[in-house]
């Protein structure tokens, strides 16, 4: 393994060029709690803490004092909140999207931010005592989560709209297609959530080695790339999460 | 550096096979309480931006957009009432000019008559006025007359005398 090795060489120049792929940074929890012994990953933690910090400070500053004509931070805000908007109503309709805003909303804020954290915040010059500090969506449990309240979301609007009745569209149009349509709500998270990981953890890896191999320059296209495609990736994570929400919600046509 | 393309491909998949084997501690796959805890957090962070973010936010947009709508509405009311005055003041000007003209009508004719009226009384005066002049001369010549034959009788009866003698002539 001397090539691994001289991967996890850091070098001299300030943006270490360490890979610590699939190394965690366990916090151990339950233990305090008595709940038995669980692990957490301590990294994922604590940039999607400083991600959620963002979020929530710059919600606060920017409602802090809303005026009928905006200004300044209120009218980046509303513009957020239009974008986010036009997703929902995009997706599920102008009708019933109003109360899915918040969730689909949130969902690409969350993912946007984060993405784009891994990408412009240094993240390698705070040293934690294992792996490293990224985006906290290069974590599977991260994404997993994320798909999963997904699921959860779609099945509560659909039952929520039609009760029992939703499960009738296992078997619509026909009987025959039953296993297919089960078998979709396995790979409605599971996609969801190993495209966002893949995508985020492979643009990590890629400017990663780039700055390994290339330490000046060459990597910027690559990181510009990043940024695009993990702004890309939040679209795609909400617009799916509002696609599904709003599938769910459609009315039989009879 | 004598990297190649191929290397490097080899690295990452040697690296992405030491991620999964090490397993027990880490891994790329390697699910644990992290998931259910990310789950809640991001519940909270829903929760919390709904409060912080997009309630506020949304009763904004919607408050400016009912704002926009009634100024707008207002605003067409206010002009269509503004063409109603309009036109109620060009017909009210137009009656009036028509009113002013006909005043001005009336009060010429009115002045017409009023001079017909004076010229005509004037003549009327200057008519018997003349009428009395007249009158008043011919008096006066038949006074002046009268008075002329009485001299004229006098005189004559003097011329008489003269001539013929008193004797002669009173008899």
């Amino acid at each position: 393994m001397t090539l691994l090795d001289g991967l996890n060489v850091t070098l001299a120049f300030p943006l270490a060029a360490e890979l610590e792929v699939g190394e965690h940074f366990y916090w151990e929890i339950g233990n305090y709690w008595e709940i038995g012994n669980y692990t957490v990953h301590g990294q994922v933690f604590i940039t999607s803490w400083v991600v959620i910090a963002l979020l929530l400070v710059i919600s606060f500053l920017g409602t802090r004092n809303l005026q009928r004509v905006p200004s300044g931070f209120q009218n980046f805000l509303e513009y957020a909140l239009d974008f986010v908007r036009d997703i929902a109503k995009a997706q599920i309709g102008e009708k019933e999207y109003r109360p899915w805003v918040p969730f689909v909303g949130t969902l690409f804020l969350f993912i946007f931010v984060a993405n784009w954290s891994g990408a412009l915040i240094p993240w390698k010059l705070i040293e934690i005592p294992e792996s490293e500090l990224a985006a906290p969506t290069n974590d599977i449990n991260t994404t997993v989560a994320l798909a999963l309240l997904t699921s959860l979301a779609y099945f509560y609007a659909g039952i929520s709209k039609r009760g029992i009745g939703y499960f009738k569209k296992y078997i619509e149009p026909t009987p025959i297609l039953l296993p297919i349509n089960i078998l979709e709500e396995f790979t409605k998270p599971l996609s969801l959530s190993f495209r966002l990981f893949g995508n985020i953890l492979a643009d990590e890896l890629v400017v990663a080695v780039l700055v390994f191999l290339v330490p000046l320059f060459v990597p910027l296209p690559v990181m510009a790339l990043g940024l695009f495609t993990s702004a890309i990736q939040a679209l795609i994570f909400a617009t799916l999460a509002g696609a599904y929400i709003g599938e769910s919600l459609e009315s039989e046509e009879e | 550096m004598t990297i190649t393309l191929v290397e490097m491909t080899n690295w990452m998949i040697l690296l992405a096979a030491e991620a999964v084997e090490t397993t027990k501690e880490g891994g790329l796959f390697d699910f644990d309480a992290t998931l259910p805890l990310v789950a809640v957090q991001f519940l909270i962070l829903v929760a919390l931006l709904n409060v912080l973010f997009y309630k506020p936010l949304t009763r904004v947009l919607d408050e400016r957009a009912e704002y926009i709508r009634q100024n707008l509405n207002q605003a067409k009311e206010d002009s269509q009432k503004s063409e109603e005055l309009a036109q109620k003041f060009e017909k009210q000007l137009n009656q009036a000019r028509r009113e002013s003209q006909e005043i001005i009508a009336q009060a010429q004719a009115e002045a017409q008559e009023q001079a017909a009226k004076n010229i005509a009384q004037a003549q009327q005066e200057v008519q018997a006025q003349r009428e009395q002049a007249s009158a008043e001369i011919q008096e006066q010549k038949q006074k002046a007359l009268q008075s002329l034959e009485s001299q004229v009788d006098t005189l004559s009866r003097q011329i008489l005398e003269k001539l013929v003698g008193t004797e002669l002539a009173q008899r």
